[in-house]
Order: structure tokens, then C-alpha cells, then sequence
């Protein structure tokens, strides 16, 4: 099990997401199940499944995080992505996000077709792209849609499907061992999962690829593990809620319910929250602010008990229908969508107590957890850089980036509410640019910005402002929660100066808000 | 003023001999033909001793472990009668020690007069000194001038006979003293080939003692470094009442005045003297004194200039060398510049304890208690060294214990190390590595305070323990507790189930 007991609940639940939509709509007509789905795996709906296969390839560029104007070195990535509809491809986040770049490509690879994404959910790693225009150019006039099948059961035989340069198909038989709740992009998200054991070949086009179960779509591969030759597989439940919240035009995004769980697994603690041995439980560490549970009145030391009406072990496990032992998080977040309501039952001190929760998509963080497609926001005055904290950030620097991120920025995230009041983002100073208004300043930096010439800053917007009226004497006065110093001084005429200086020099914008 | 170093940007290496030598041929002493120096005899040789040490080192992971017994070899020198000087890391945590004459096979049982670690000097004396009462005492000497030769003697890696070694002095600097890793003193950058074992020994300049060769630099090659004279006189004259003082210091943060912004707020020309005081250390030598924001002009009437840095002997040096020199209860005038307003204020030196937690202590026993498997240790560097403390909020409060006053109601911060898992305890782990917050309901302020609350005359319900940063407390039966402290106690060997300090 990939869950510790706290911190992945945690992420599961307070996560928000900034989804690109468009007017264009993708309806989902072929994506009912098909009531009649129970062909064997060899029927020959497998010649046109083929027809439903897209080449997609994506350029990603992610931004500096040291010098945010600036895009970072862009890569590629290819894969292969579904037709769902008449001109509609269905594939994971990871080929869309930061992507600067997307074209579909035929299985041939003779025709070629410039794409946008229409809807991308980063915490489920699925994305719908389709023609840059609208005009597919007769692209996929020789293609097929595909239809969503059902869910498959533990046991089933599944092909994944490739591609070879030639376009002749490459079909690896998998079977699915096991169901898990596993996060596939986005940290800490998690969502039902298929693990299928099968041995696959390197192809082009293999970074996401589709399974096809009974001659339907099953889902998208999210990853391989060529060790021990198991296939994450996107399963067709949260594919169908992805391109159904998307068919309005307007895509929300999973649900949350906003709280964080530990285990109630330890006799000790079970004997002192008075639980008996016939319940199960997960005691709440922590209830979000403005969000699903706290509105529907959980609060911190609850231990939910039923989720629905289906009892919550010990750690978290309740008995699915279909897949057996599967995380309480499924009921939440691929059972449900926003605005539903689920009936929770928890114990208080003991005492048995029932509330309803309208669920919502969480609300936005101070730090943001993840910021694909979204450049970082920042002030560049008089050489002085101020940026927004974001996660993403502090990821830069490195894969131990939590030792290796500066000490007060990591306290942040780690304990948002302590910074909470009187900011919508947290404004740093991340660097400084050695120029006549820095003299002295230069080795400052990660300090975290409370007052600008007497104005609280709350995010980059207010700092804006506040840059706008220097004292009498013309100094701008930068005041940080870090330092020492704790307050330094910028004289205005200068920093206009340099920042005039500074747009000569490439830096193509100032500013981002 | 103190401050912690990140540990992996540490460089200094001492330079102690870490294997054991347990012969020594005996040899009669052969003086070279042509002297050390004009001005030294040829004898003095002699006066330059091998320090032989068995030491027992503190076990952190499990504090009620005896530790490791370990040992190895430093050099020394004779400087008055029964005076040997070398350095604090020659001869912290030893069990035994012996001297031994240059090509003399006769061990000379010795002990420790006064150790410095704060600035890695100790004096040594013989149980008998008659064997060593003809030798020559060396004098000491002044600061060596840049590039000026000298000779570097010890017993380094390799042998058991004396070495000699000259180099160049290539910088003067103020530099960390990796021994204890929180303290900055002047240090002698010398060329030559300084290696472990050399630690100790005198650097020779025309017959004086300029230096105590005590650390290398792992990254280069041929570069060595030496404790210079003043640091030596500093630790000689603060003994001379029976007991070491330890350095004193200002406990401000300053910061240069070069911006001409910041000139400009505090009316200063860009030639005008004076660095900021950026944070003054509540409790410290200047709380009350000193305020965030004044001006620092002049320490002792010596002008400092914007980047705080002071003229004493024709010599551009931090203003803190005034503050190197003196000792506890001595006073220091400033002269500052505060809302404007020229004016002196004075600061009496006075030790500052709550710094220790940035230094590495010597000589002491780990502190810790046991509760239920649970082991209980105050932080402290030898601590974060031991232990591969990650936790952010732990981090936190190490870093900022002195800055944010956290000292002041929390004497210990008190880290749940490891959990000897028994039935009582076995279900958690995300704990261990974190801060005690509180013990039902009672913040903790010390490991003495959470050994109490842990061991009350009539147990509660329960005990809970909340972490820092963590919501979910662990919890223990209070009717089960003891049982669990002396099953893991017998299970897991630990003989005593707490040390809470003399």
C-alpha cells in the first residue's frame, strides 16, 4: 500500500485544479456502456480499434523557477491517444500539461494535425485534445470513435495497445491482478487504479497508450514497470466521470472533502477515542477551512466510521462491490461528483453522529500544490525578484528538495494555516539581480514579504500596488517576516532606473499577475 | 555571532591521527646537523611531544550505550614547566593519556589541566615531570606576516619520529573551528603539508611559537591551518583564575551598509562609518543595550566602517577582534547612531549558555530518557549529527533557537528519537523524529520536565503525547506503561533507563 497514514490523505483531499476549458464541447453519445459488452477478447472488433488510434506528440515547456520570465528548455513526448468522438482524443494530463506544442499525428504518420486541449484534469491524469482550429482538415475521416466499455473485474484479460513506425498495431496481453488508489501525475492525488500484469516492448508513441478490453476502450496506460512488468491502468469509471464533466463545456473537477485521516488501527489509541472492536474508523487530523466537511460540521478528533453506508475499516479499506478491498478515498473521489451529497457516520467522544456533505472542489491554497500550464507569477523592482510560493517552486530544487528548500518556504507549505490571514498567496523575495538600486542586497533571498511601503502584501497584485507609492523621500520600504534584515530600503528613482535598464536588457516583462 | 553551519558544507577535517600505534621503537634522538632556527636550540625537538589518547565517544544513536572506545595520536609541546599545550580535539572525551619524549620509549601518564573547545586548545600535565625538566619551553610569537616561512612539527600519519614540514603563510582570516563547528576565530592559512596527527604540534618562526597546527582542509591539497598566537594568549590568560570562561560575544547580526537607499533612510553618507545592528539576540550580552536598527560607528573608539569591519595594526579586520580579545565581564563601549542621534552605550560580556545547542559538546554524557520503548533525547548538535533529523518544525526550532527566544520557555527541545517497538507502541512511526509538543496537555519544557510528566507518582488514564506537526498523539495506557518501559528495557538491553544530566 503507497498510503502513509496521514500525508497522502492529506493531498488527496485539499488539492484544487485550474482546468482549460473551451465553448467547444465533446459529447459523450458513444460513451455509453454498451449494454451488450461481453465479447470475448480475440472478437474481431480488434481491426477497429486500430482506426481509433492517435500518434499524439507534445513539446513541454515548464517555466524557470529562478528566472520566471523565462520558459525553460523544452522536451517532447509521444503517445498514443484515443478517438473518443467525432473529433475528439481522449489522453493522460502528462502528454497536455506545460505543453507548448501538441499535434495528432495518423497511425501511419503521413498526415499530421496541430491540437488544444479542450479539457485536463492534472489530478487524474486525463486530458481531451482536439483540432487546433476546429478544421481536422479531413484527418480523421479514415478514423473511427471508440466507445467507453465497462469496468473490468480482477482476473480479466486486457490488450494494451502500440504502435509500430509502420502502423502496423502491437497488441501486449495483460492481466489485471489487482485494484489499487494510486496518484499517476499530480502528487498526491489519488484515484482507482488497475494493475495489470503483462510483458510490454519499447515502441514509439509508448508514453501513454490505450487498453482495450471486449473490443471498448478500458483505459489509458498511466505507467510500466518494467521490472516487475506491471501496467498502471486509468480504469473506464474515472475516464467516464473525466469526459462527462467536460461534455457541458465547463470542466469542475473531482470532488473533495477536504479533510485529512490517519489510521485507527493502534489498540491504545482506539481504547482512549472509546472505540468499540466492531467498528472501524478514520480519526481527522484536520478539516479545511470553507470546505465540504467543515461546512457539513466534521471537525478535527471525528472518526468517520461509514462513508455512504459503507463501513470504513481500521485503515481505511471498505468492501467495493466489484473490486473487493479498495480505499474509502474511491468513495469520494470517482464515486461522486461535485455537488453530491454523501452521508457520513462518525463517532464524537464516542457517540454515534450523522452528517451530510455537499461535496465541492477544494478551495484555492496559499501554496499551490501543482501549477501545470500556469506561469509563475512575480515582480522584478530595481533587480529585486518577488514571486508567488508555489510547490513547484520548492520542487526545483531537486529531488531532495525538501531537505535542500529553504527552511521557512518548506514550513510554509508544510503548515499553511499558520500563514493563512491577510494573504491569498505568499510573496517572497527569490533572488536578487546585482544592479546600482541592489548594492548590498545581493546575497538576500527566500525571504518571506509582509509590508511594502506600509501595505500588507497579500499576493503579487498588492505588492504592485504598494511599489506604487514610495515615502517623501522617494524609498521604497520591503519589509520580510525572515531576515535579518528585516527591513531594507530601494530608492524609487534609482529602480525605476534600473528597471527601465533591466527591459533593455531582455528581461521581456516585469511583471506577471 | 553564532550560528549554525550546514554540516555538508563543512571542510575542515580535524586533524587527529584516528589509529592507534602501539609500538614505539625505541631510538636514540638524533638532533639534525644544522638547528631548527639560529635562535632555537637543537634540543628543542624534544619539547615537541606525542600525544598517545584512548578516548570513549558518546553513542547519540543509543545514549545508554557505553560508546565506542577508540583512540589515536596528536602531537603536543612544552611551554612552562609541566605545561604541555595542544589542541581540545587531541584529547576530548579521553579515558587515558600518555606522552611520550621524541625517540623515548618511556609512556608518561598524563592529564588534562584546562580544556578550550571553543577554540580546540587544551593544556596538558605529566603525573612526573622530572624526566621533562631539562627541556627547552617554547615562547610564543606573534602573528606571522603573509608569505613569511615556517615550520610545522608533529608526529602526523606514518611513523612514530618526529616530522618537520615548512610552508608559506598564504592568508590570515577569520574561520570556523571545526572542532566544535559554531565558532569563528582568527586561523593562520599556511602551505604546508599539514596531515592527522600533525594536530597539536607547534608552527615555528625564528625560534617562536607563531601557531598550533590544527586543521586541513579536505577539498586542497597542502593547505593547512593554524590557531595564531592571540587565540593561544587569549585561552592562557582566561585560565590563569583556575577555569575556563569561553569566548564571549556581542550576539548582534549586522549588516553592511553599502545600499544607498539604506544610506540615505539613516542619513548616512556613502562615506560615513557604521554598519547596521540587524537583530540583537534577546538575553544576549546586548539585549537592552543595543536595538535593531542602530548604527554600529565605533567599538572601543576603533572606527567600524559599513561593512563592520575595523583597523587594528595597520590591518582590516571584522570588528568582532575587539570582542575576541575580551573576557566575560568586561565591558565594551559602543558608539551608535540611533533615530539619528549619536550617543555611547556600554555592553558587559557575559557568557551566553543557550549557544551551546549550535556547538558539539565534548566530555559530557547524552542525556535521554526512556518511556514505553519510546526514547526521549534533547536536541543539541551532536544530536542532529547523530541522527538524521529531516523534520521540518524540528529544523525550525534548531535554527531559530536563539533568534526567535525559543530558549526562554523551552530549555530543552526534546526529540522523540526511536520507538523500541513493543506491543504497547508498535503503531506508529510517523512520530519518531519529531518534537515533544506537550504531554497530556502539558508543554514540555525540558527533557527533565518530560521525564517527569512521563513518570508521575499515580499514572493517568493515559498518557498523551502530541508531536509537533502531527495531530494524531500518541497515545499509552497509563496501567500499561510501566510494564512496556521494563520489557523493552530488558528486551533491548538498556541497562539505565534514563541520564538526565548531573
Amino acid at each position: 500500500m503507497k498510503c502513509a497514514p496521514i500525508l497522502p490523505a492529506l493531498a488527496i483531499l485539499f488539492q484544487f485544479i485550474t482546468a482549460s476549458c473551451c465553448e467547444n464541447k465533446c459529447s459523450t453519445v458513444d460513451l455509453q456502456p454498451d449494454p451488450d459488452g461481453s465479447s470475448p477478447i480475440t472478437s474481431p472488433a480488434n481491426a477497429s480499434i486500430k482506426k481509433s488510434l492517435v500518434r499524439i506528440n507534445s513539446t513541454i515547456q515548464t517555466w524557470s523557477a529562478s528566472q520566471p520570465w523565462d520558459k525553460s528548455a523544452p522536451t517532447s513526448r509521444r503517445a498514443l491517444g484515443v478517438l473518443i468522438d467525432e473529433n475528439c482524443v481522449l489522453t493522460t494530463a502528462e502528454m497536455a500539461a506545460d505543453a507548448s506544442y501538441i499535434e495528432l499525428e495518423n497511425a501511419e504518420s503521413t498526415r499530421k494535425l496541430p491540437a488544444k486541449v479542450i479539457a485536463i484534469d492534472y489530478e487524474a491524469n486525463l486530458a481531451l485534445l482536439e483540432p487546433n482550429n476546429g478544421n481536422s482538415e479531413g484527418f480523421f475521416s479514415e478514423l473511427e470513435p471508440i466507445s467507453l466499455g465497462n469496468p473490468a473485474m480482477i482476473g480479466d484479460r486486457v490488450g494494451v495497445w502500440q504502435l509500430e513506425d509502420s502502423g502496423m498495431p502491437i497488441i501486449t496481453n495483460a492481466t489485471i491482478q489487482s485494484v489499487d488508489i494510486v496518484s499517476s501525475f499530480a502528487q498526491g492525488h489519488f484515484f482507482l487504479t488497475y494493475e495489470a500484469k503483462g510483458s510490454m516492448q519499447s515502441a514509439s508513441n509508448s508514453f501513454t497508450v490505450p487498453v482495450v478490453h471486449e473490443g471498448k476502450l478500458l483505459g489509458l496506460l498511466s505507467s510500466y514497470d518494467a521490472k516487475d512488468q506491471i501496467i498502471d491502468i486509468i480504469p473506464p469509471e474515472i475516464i467516464r466521470a473525466f469526459v462527462d464533466d467536460a461534455s457541458d463545456g465547463a470542466y469542475e473537477g473531482f470532488p473533495s472533502l477536504g479533510i485529512a485521516i490517519t489510521s485507527t488501527v493502534d489498540p491504545n489509541f482506539r481504547e482512549w477515542l472509546r472505540l468499540s472492536d466492531d467498528v472501524g474508523g478514520l480519526y481527522i487530523t484536520k478539516v479545511r477551512k470553507g470546505s465540504a466537511a467543515e461546512l457539513s460540521g466534521l471537525e478535527k478528533g471525528d472518526v468517520i466510521v461509514e462513508v455512504n453506508g459503507n463501513a470504513i475499516g481500521r485503515r481505511g479499506y471498505y468492501s467495493d462491490s466489484r473490486y473487493g478491498r479498495l480505499y474509502w478515498s474511491h468513495l469520494i473521489r470517482g464515486s461522486l461528483k461535485t455537488g453530491d451529497k454523501v452521508d457520513l457516520k462518525i463517532l464524537r467522544q464516542g457517540e454515534e453522529i450523522n452528517k451530510t456533505a455537499t461535496l465541492a472542489r477544494p478551495g484555492k491554497r496559499l501554496v499551490a500544490h501543482y501549477t501545470y500550464d500556469q506561469a509563475p507569477r512575480y515582480l522584478v523592482k530595481g533587480g529585486l525578484i518577488f514571486q508567488e510560493l508555489t510547490a513547484t517552486y520548492l520542487k526545483a530544487f531537486g529531488n531532495d528538495w525538501e531537505t535542500k528548500a529553504p527552511l521557512n518556504l518548506l514550513d510554509i507549505l508544510a503548515s499553511p494555516e499558520d500563514y493563512e490571514e491577510g494573504r491569498n498567496r505568499v510573496v517572497f523575495l527569490s533572488a536578487v539581480i546585482p544592479t546600482p538600486a541592489t548594492t548590498g542586497y545581493e546575497a538576500l533571498r527566500h525571504f518571506m514579504v509582509t509590508k511594502v511601503n506600509g501595505h500588507e502584501i497579500a499576493d503579487i497584485h498588492s505588492l504592485i500596488e504598494a511599489f506604487e507609492t514610495p515615502d517623501a523621500d522617494g524609498l521604497h520600504t520591503i519589509e520580510f517576516a525572515d531576515g535579518p534584515p528585516k527591513t531594507i530600503y530601494l530608492e524609487s528613482s534609482i529602480s525605476d532606473l534600473v528597471d527601465a535598464e533591466l527591459l533593455k536588457r531582455g528581461i521581456p516583462s516585469l511583471t506577471r499577475q | 555571532m553564532l550560528r549554525p553551519l550546514p554540516i555538508s558544507s563543512l571542510l575542515m577535517v580535524c586533524l587527529m591521527h584516528l589509529m592507534i600505534v602501539h609500538q614505539i621503537t625505541a631510538a636514540p634522538l638524533v638532533y639534525p646537523e644544522t638547528s631548527l632556527d639560529a635562535s632555537l636550540p637543537h634540543e628543542a625537538y624534544g619539547s615537541v611531544v606525542r600525544i598517545e589518547v584512548a578516548t570513549q565517544v558518546p553513542n547519540y544513536r543509543e545514549p545508554w550505550k557505553a560508546g565506542r572506545f577508540s583512540g589515536g595520536i596528536g602531537s603536543g609541546f612544552l611551554i612552562g614547566p609541566n605545561l604541555f599545550l595542544t589542541n581540545a580535539h587531541v584529547v576530548s572525551n579521553a579515558r587515558r593519556l600518555l606522552i611520550t619524549m621524541h625517540g623515548a620509549a618511556r609512556k608518561h601518564p598524563a592529564r588534562i589541566l584546562h580544556i578550550a573547545h571553543d577554540c580546540d586548545l587544551a593544556l596538558l600535565e605529566v603525573e612526573d615531570f622530572t624526566p621533562f625538566e631539562q627541556l627547552h619551553h617554547f615562547q610564543l610569537g606573534g602573528v606571522p606576516k603573509l608569505e613569511s616561512q615556517v615550520r610545522v612539527i608533529g608526529y602526523p600519519v606514518g611513523g612514530n619520529r618526529i616530522s618537520v614540514t615548512r610552508g608559506v603563510v598564504s592568508r590570515i582570516d577569520f574561520n570556523t573551528y571545526s572542532h566544535s563547528r559554531a565558532d569563528q576565530h582568527l586561523v593562520v592559512q599556511i602551505d604546508a603539508a599539514i596531515n592527522p596527527g600533525n594536530s597539536g604540534g607547534p608552527v615555528l618562526q625564528e625560534g617562536k611559537v607563531v601557531g598550533v597546527a590544527f586543521q586541513g582542509l579536505r577539498s586542497a591539497d597542502n593547505t593547512g591551518y593554524m590557531i595564531p598566537t592571540p587565540v593561544v594568549r587569549r585561552f592562557l590568560t582566561d585560565i590563569e583564575d583556575g577555569k575556563y570562561d569561553k569566548y564571549v560575544d556581542l550576539g548582534i547580526s549586522d549588516f553592511p551598509m553599502f545600499n544607498p537607499a539604506m544610506q540615505k533612510k539613516f542619513g548616512l553618507s556613502p562615506t560615513s562609518p557604521g554598519v547596521l545592528v540587524s537583530a540583537v539576540i534577546p538575553d544576549g550580552p546586548c539585549d537592552g543595550v543595543l536595538e535593531k536598527n542602530d548604527i554600529l560607528t565605533a567599538i572601543n573608539n576603533n572606527a567600524v566602517d559599513a561593512a563592520g569591519n575595523i583597523l587594528i595594526d595597520g590591518e582590516k579586520v571584522n570588528m568582532n577582534e575587539i570582542v575576541e580579545r575580551k573576557f566575560s565581564g568586561d565591558e565594551v563601549k559602543l558608539s551608535i547612531i540611533r533615530n539619528g542621534e549619536a550617543m555611547d552605550v556600554i555592553c558587559t560580556l557575559k557568557p551566553f549558555p543557550p549557544s551551546r545547542m549550535y556547538a558539539i559538546q565534548y566530555d559530557v554524557k547524552p542525556r535521554y530518557t526512556t518511556f514505553a520503548g519510546l526514547v526521549l533525547q534533547p536536541l543539541d548538535r551532536n544530536l542532529y549529527a547523530a541522527h538524521n533529523l529531516s523534520n521540518t518544525r524540528v529544523r525550525r526550532l534548531f535554527t531559530h533557537y536563539l533568534d526567535d527566544a525559543i530558549f526562554k520557555e523551552r530549555q530543552d527541545i526534546v526529540i522523540l528519537t526511536r520507538v523500541l517497538s513493543d506491543p504497547v507502541n508498535t503503531h506508529f512511526d510517523s512520530h519518531v523524529g519529531t518534537a515533544l509538543e506537550s504531554i497530556n496537555e502539558v508543554k514540555v519544557t525540558s527533557l527533565k520536565h518530560a521525564h517527569e510528566l512521563l513518570h508521575p507518582e499515580n499514572a493517568p488514564d493515559f498518557f498523551v503525547i502530541k508531536c509537533e506537526g502531527i495531530e494524531r498523539p500518541i497515545v499509552i495506557p497509563g496501567n500499561k506503561a510501566d510494564a512496556a518501559s521494563r520489557r523493552t528495557q530488558q528486551n533491548y538491553g538498556i541497562t539505565s533507563a534514563a541520564y538526565l544530566g548531573e
